[in-house]
C-alpha cells in the first residue's frame, strides 16, 4: 500500500491490518500522533485522512492506501507555524503537550470547515479529545482564536525572549 | 518584578505545537524487546505456585523476572529517610491488591509478550480483603499486611500522627455549640494521557540508559540502583518530558523491573502500560475519612477541633505516610484555633496503593475544614465569609505544629474572594489587615495561643 504522509508517498508491505496509528509511529516513523488509550477513547491519535479527522489507532491502515494523511508534523514547522499552532503558544493551550496534536489537527479540519469562535461549536467539534491539563479554556479560546483569524505578536512567546528575559537582559 | 504578571513563553511551546517534543514513546531503540506484566487477578490472595519454566521456553520470549531475580526485593521511595520498605517490587507470596505485578516477560513483540504472560502458571489462595478503612480497626478485620492493618512507625514509634495543642476538654466544655461532620473524599486516578512508559538501553560501557516519563529523576535515580544494588554511576536517566503526571508519576512504577529484564536478556526493553492497566493498578490519589467536632461559640470564634482521619493508603505505604504528616501540619486550614486534638492513621487496604497528587494530605483536609466551616456558619446562623476572616490566621498564630505564621494571606484572600463574588462586607471586614491580634480580635480564649509565639 502506499502512504502519503505531509506529502512525502512510503511504500509499506503487510501492514494493511495494523493499526495506522502503529505503521505511521513504528514503520514510517512520524510520532506526532500519540497512543493515549489505544481504543478511540482520547483522541491523541487523530490525523487528518484527506482533510478528515480520524482515530490513527482505530484505523486499519490499510484503509489509508492511496489516501493524503496530515499529521502534526504536517501543519507547519518551528520557523513557520500554521495559524491554529501560533494560537495554541500564544494562548498556552499546551501544556504537557501530549495531546496536542490530536486537538489541533481537530481544530484545523473545524476550521477548515468554515468553523467560528462559537464555544459551543468548538466543543462539539473537540468533544472526542481528552485533555487532562488545562482543563481546556485555553485550548477552546486557542481555536476560537483561530477561528476568528486573529494574528498573533509571539515575539512575547518565542524561545529567543525567554533566552533575552532569562539573561536578564529583558524588560 | 519580570516575571510576574508577565507573559513568560513557554521553553517547550513550539516543540509541542510542531510535534518535536520526544516522549518516552517516541524514542526507538533497535532490538528493543516489549514487556508484560503477569498481575495479580486477585484483591488478596496467597501465592501458592509459581512457574514461568512454559513462558521462558516459547520462540522469541527473552526473559522472564520475578522476586527471585531482584537484588534487594524491598525499597520505598522514602527508605532513605528511615520509614521502612513494605512494598515488594514484584509479589513474592501474596498479593494484596488487583493488579500487582506478580512476574515481568520480554519478548520480541508486544503481542508474544502478552501471549508468554498467559502462559506463566500461578496459583492463588484467596483470603479475605479489606476495603473500607472504617472496619480496618475490628479484631475480625481481613488483615492486609500479617502485622496489621496501620503504618506503625512514625516518630518514637508510634502507630498515629497525634497533634495535642492547648486545652481540649476547656474548649468544649465553654462551647455554646459543637458541631460535627464527617468528609470522604474519594480516590481520583490522575489518568495522564500518556500513559506509564520506559525505555531501557544497556551501554557497551555496563551502564544502563534509563529514558523515563518520571517526574523525579533522582527518586527513580535511587530507588532503581537500591533494588538493583548498583552504585548510581551505573545508570543513567533521560526525563524531563512528562506526557502528563499530577503526582502519578512520582512513584518509580517501570524503570526497575525494565531494567531486571536488560540485565537478564542483554536486549533494550520498552515498557508501555496500557490504559486498562493504568486505571486498574496505577496509584491513586488517596481516599479520606475525615471526622470532624468543633467548639463554637455563638458569635462564631472556634475555640477547638477535635479531629480523626484515616488515610487509605491502599495496600503500601508509599508516600502516605508524608501526606498524612502534611495533612496533620494543615488541619485547620487557613485558621487559627487554639486548642487541638488530633489523631490521624495511614491505613492499609486492598486496594491500588495511594500516592502524591497535587497537594496531596493537604487538599483533603481544605475540602473537609471548608465544607464543615460552612456549615457551621449556617448553623450559628452567621455569615460564612465573615466566620472565616474572624477565625483567619494573622501574624504571631501558630500552626497545629507550633509555626509562628510571618506573612499569612487568608484575609487577604477572602476579601478578594467577597469583591469578586459580589459580597458585601461590613466596613470592618473590608479594611482588615493581618496585623498581630488586638483588641476584640484578641479575646480571652486566643491570649495564650499568640503569647505562645514567643520563643518560635
Amino acid at each position: 500500500m502506499n502512504l502519503t504522509v505531509n506529502g512525502i508517498t512510503h511504500g509499506v508491505d503487510g501492514r494493511e491490518l495494523a493499526t495506522l496509528l502503529d505503521v505511521l509511529r513504528e514503520d514510517i516513523g512520524v510520532t506526532g500522533p500519540k497512543a493515549g488509550c489505544h481504543q478511540g477513547g482520547c483522541g491523541a491519535c487523530t490525523v487528518l485522512v484527506d482533510g478528515e479527522p480520524r482515530r490513527s489507532c482505530l484505523l486499519p491502515a490499510g484503509y489509508a492506501d492511496g489516501t493524503e494523511i496530515t499529521t502534526v508534523e504536517g501543519l507547519g514547522t518551528p520557523e513557520k507555524l500554521a495559524p491554529i499552532q501560533q494560537a495554541f503558544v500564544h494562548h498556552y493551550a499546551a501544556q504537557c503537550g501530549f495531546c496536542t496534536s490530536g486537538m489541533m489537527l481537530a481544530a484545523h479540519a473545524y476550521i477548515d470547515r468554515g468553523g467560528t469562535d462559537d464555544h459551543d461549536a468548538i466543543q462539539q467539534a473537540l468533544g472526542g479529545h481528552v485533555c487532562r491539563c488545562t482543563g481546556y479554556s485555553k485550548i477552546i479560546d486557542a481555536v476560537a482564536a483561530a477561528a476568528r483569524g486573529d494574528s498573533f505578536d509571539l515575539t512575547t512567546t518565542a524561545v529567543g525572549k525567554y533566552t533575552t528575559m532569562a539573561t536578564g537582559g529583558g524588560e | 518584578m519580570k516575571v510576574v504578571g508577565a507573559r513568560i513563553p513557554r521553553y517547550d511551546g513550539v516543540a509541542h505545537v510542531t510535534g518535536r517534543t520526544t516522549y518516552v514513546d517516541d524514542v526507538s531503540v533497535p532490538g528493543t524487546l516489549w514487556a508484560k506484566a503477569l498481575r495479580s487477578p486477585h484483591h488478596h490472595a496467597g501465592i501458592t505456585t509459581l512457574d514461568t519454566s512454559k513462558a521462558e521456553a516459547m520462540p522469541g520470549v527473552r526473559g522472564v523476572i520475578t522476586w527471585k531475580d531482584v537484588p534487594l526485593l524491598e525499597y520505598g521511595h522514602l527508605s532513605a529517610l528511615g520509614i521502612p520498605a513494605d512494598e515488594p517490587l514484584l509479589a513474592k507470596d501474596e498479593v494484596r491488591y488487583r493488579g500487582q505485578p506478580i512476574a515481568l516477560v520480554a519478548a520480541e513483540s508486544e503481542e508474544l509478550a502478552a501471549e508468554a504472560v498467559d502462559a506463566i502458571e500461578v496459583g492463588f489462595e484467596e483470603r479475605p480483603a479489606l476495603f473500607d478503612v472504617r472496619e480496618a480497626f475490628d479484631s475480625d478485620a481481613p488483615k492486609v499486611h500479617q502485622w496489621g492493618n496501620w503504618y506503625p512507625h512514625f516518630e518514637g514509634e508510634m502507630d498515629r500522627r497525634q497533634i495535642r495543642k492547648g486545652d481540649i476538654e476547656r474548649a468544649f466544655d465553654e462551647a455554646d455549640t459543637i458541631v460535627q461532620g464527617v468528609y470522604r473524599p474519594a480516590a481520583i486516578e490522575h489518568a495522564p494521557i500518556e500513559t506509564q512508559v520506559c525505555q531501557v538501553v544497556p551501554e557497551a560501557n555496563g551502564r544502563l540508559t534509563i529514558y523515563s516519563c518520571t517526574q523525579a529523576l533522582y527518586f527513580s535515580l535511587g530507588v532503581v540502583a537500591a533494588h538493583l544494588q548498583v552504585p548510581l554511576n551505573r545508570l543513567k536517566i533521560v526525563g524531563g518530558t512528562t506526557g502528563g503526571g499530577f503526582g502519578g508519576k512520582v512513584d518509580t512504577a517501570t524503570e526497575t523491573m525494565a531494567c531486571l529484564l536488560v540485565l537478564k536478556a542483554n536486549r533494550p526493553v520498552k515498557w508501555r502500560w496500557t490504559r486498562e492497566e493504568e486505571f486498574l493498578c496505577s496509584s491513586t490519589r488517596a481516599p479520606w475519612h475525615m471526622e470532624l467536632a468543633t467548639a463554637m461559640t455563638k458569635d462564631g470564634w472556634i475555640l477547638g477541633q477535635k479531629m480523626l482521619t484515616l488515610h487509605d493508603a491502599g495496600a503500601y505505604a508509599r508516600f502516605s505516610p508524608y501526606g498524612l504528616t502534611k495533612h496533620s501540619f494543615h488541619h485547620t486550614g487557613a485558621y487559627s484555633i487554639p486548642n487541638l486534638h488530633f489523631d490521624g492513621y495511614v491505613v492499609f487496604t486492598n486496594r491500588t496503593p495511594t500516592t502524591a497528587m497535587r497537594g496531596f494530605g493537604v487538599t483533603s483536609v481544605s475540602f473537609a475544614v471548608e465544607t464543615h466551616l460552612s456549615r457551621v456558619a449556617k448553623e450559628l446562623g452567621l455569615d460564612p465569609i465573615e466566620i472565616r476572616m474572624r477565625n483567619a490566621n494573622r501574624i504571631g498564630d501558630t500552626s497545629p505544629n507550633g509555626v509562628a505564621y510571618t506573612d499569612p494571606s487568608t484575609i487577604d484572600t477572602l476579601q478578594a474572594i467577597a469583591d469578586a463574588i459580589g459580597h458585601e462586607l461590613p466596613a470592618d471586614y473590608r479594611t482588615m489587615t493581618n496585623e498581630p491580634r488586638a483588641g476584640e480580635l484578641l479575646p480571652e480564649h486566643l491570649v495564650a495561643q499568640v503569647g505562645s509565639t514567643e520563643g518560635h
